[in-house]
């Protein structure tokens, strides 16, 4: 990309320069950019930019887009009010799985 | 709540598995964010061709009405306005009305999930004005808004082609297709000749340098192979291509292989158009960016497979369904497309990316 101050986290405002300083510095995924920017981390959580992240990756590594892993998807699947994922259900809660994610065995994480 | 059969998206690919299974008998839920069923259908007013063979070809938004009336004739619950939020370790779909989140519990899940549209970064595109191809096709042709008065399209795909020919015929003025390309992406010419007929100059080999405008766009700077030339206008209108959407898969642990005819990662599946977790099916646009006639084919055949599976149907019958519509998708799809399908069955077991949820 010609000029480096081209946005391209919309919702963090991360631009094209911070992405490319993570990939000079060893970053080759979307969450090692996420990580050190917070690009991808606002309300659209990744929608728009992790194709041009990787796109970008692409260009500067010459890593084809196969190598380029997808970024991590966590629950929930889109933005939802705390107030409703902790539904007032007695039978279920949304809140403990959100816990799901990480699989214990034997007390330690698997 | 309990189903036999819970499919995720109600478009043309989640609306034909569930015609498929619940007219076998089937209990079919079918969860999607919108207000109505047909997913982008209902904004598609041009003439889809060629359909399945039960089709005669028709518009998008007719087709819609076409699919919603016959599921009417069936079972099938409707679960508008609500979202998948995630899954459960005990497998049920956690889904919102937005008030609560309740679990569904169902014995085969469809995700037809659909594509979302890439974008096209270049200074100040984020600027008011500058919109996804599809954005301006739903404020037209969906909520009848104006998006613009003049406009630019950047990308060649035959659906920006289809999309500028809808704006023009709202009145928009299309000043110019701006392709990084030397030639159009467009796979139908049909389109391309008419948008040259009427006069739209297509400039290939270049790219927009950069958006200006106070609050909104107003100008851009294109860079043409050995100028730069500016245009005044108030709508830019991004074709960066179409991906399939995975969030639900990734969350189900199921795997990825990459193949770049299908709009790169696309969840792995068999010729079953069944996952590697055995009780999740894929269909439509999340099983590889295609056109109408398979999307509708890949939602029956996954319907098929999990009626099978829940024996609503024979395992001959429904063997024999399917390799009809694999065949039929054969001739409907674009050969480099059902290539690039070929090929990622093939790699159904060896996937690039697996086990990806759990770390």
């Amino acid at each position: 990309m010609d000029d480096k101050s081209t946005i391209i986290c919309r919702c963090e405002e991360i631009s094209c320069e911070e992405v490319e300083e993570v990939i000079s510095n060893g970053g080759r995924t979307f969450d090692d950019v996420k990580r050190i920017t917070r690009c991808g981390m606002g309300p659209c959580q990744a929608k728009i930019c992790t194709s041009l992240v990787a796109e970008i990756i692409h260009q500067q590594t010459g890593l084809s887009l196969s190598e380029i892993p997808l970024p991590r998807m966590r629950m929930p699947i889109s933005p939802i009010k705390l107030e409703t994922l902790a539904t007032n259900s007695t039978s279920f809660s949304a809140v403990k799985s959100v816990l799901d994610e990480v699989e214990l065995e034997e007390g330690k994480v698997r | 709540m309990q189903t036999d059969v819970l499919i995720i998206g109600g478009g043309p690919a989640g609306l034909s598995a569930a015609i498929e299974a619940a007219s076998r008998g089937l209990d079919v839920t079918i969860v999607d964010e919108a207000n109505q069923l047909g997913g982008q259908l209902n904004q598609q007013t041009q003439e889809l061709r060629p359909l399945p063979s039960i089709y005669e070809s028709m518009r998008g938004f007719e087709l819609a009405h076409k699919l919603i009336e016959q599921i009417k004739d069936y079972n099938v619950r409707q679960l508008l306005n609500h979202r998948v939020v995630g899954f459960y370790a005990d497998g049920s779909a956690g889904i919102t009305d937005e008030e609560n989140v309740f679990p569904v519990n169902a014995k085969k899940i469809i995700v037809a999930s659909g594509a979302a549209e890439k974008a096209v970064a270049f200074p100040k595109w984020t600027m008011p004005g500058i919109m996804t191809i599809g954005a301006a096709q739903t404020l037209i042709n969906r909520d009848f808004v104006m998006p613009g008065r003049e406009a630019v399209i950047v990308g060649s795909s035959d659906f920006a082609m289809e999309t500028a020919i809808q704006l023009m015929d709202v009145g928009i003025r299309v000043k110019a297709i701006i392709e990084k390309q030397s030639g159009t992406a467009a796979k139908e010419q049909e389109k391309v000749s008419e948008l040259t007929r009427k006069g739209i100059p297509f400039y290939f080999n270049s790219f927009i340098k950069e958006a200006r405008g106070n609050g909104q766009v107003e100008q851009i700077d294109v860079a043409l192979p050995d100028e730069v030339i500016t245009l005044n206008v108030d709508l830019v209108c991004m074709d960066g291509g179409r991906a399939p959407i995975l969030d639900v898969f990734y969350q189900l642990g199921c795997s990825f292989g990459f193949q770049e005819e299908l709009g790169g990662w696309v969840p792995q599946y068999n010729n079953r158009l069944q996952t590697d977790r055995e009780d999740v099916f894929i269909a439509g646009n999340a099983a590889g960016i295609s056109t109408h006639g398979p999307l509708l084919l890949t939602g029956m055949i996954a319907g098929i497979s999990a009626s099978e599976e829940l024996q609503a149907i024979s395992h001959a019958e429904a063997h024999e369904m399917r390799e009809a519509l694999w065949k039929e998708l054969g001739l409907l799809e674009y050969k480099e497309v059902y290539s690039g399908r070929v090929k990622h069955l093939e790699n159904f077991a060896s996937p690039v990316l697996k086990d990806q949820f759990i770390s």
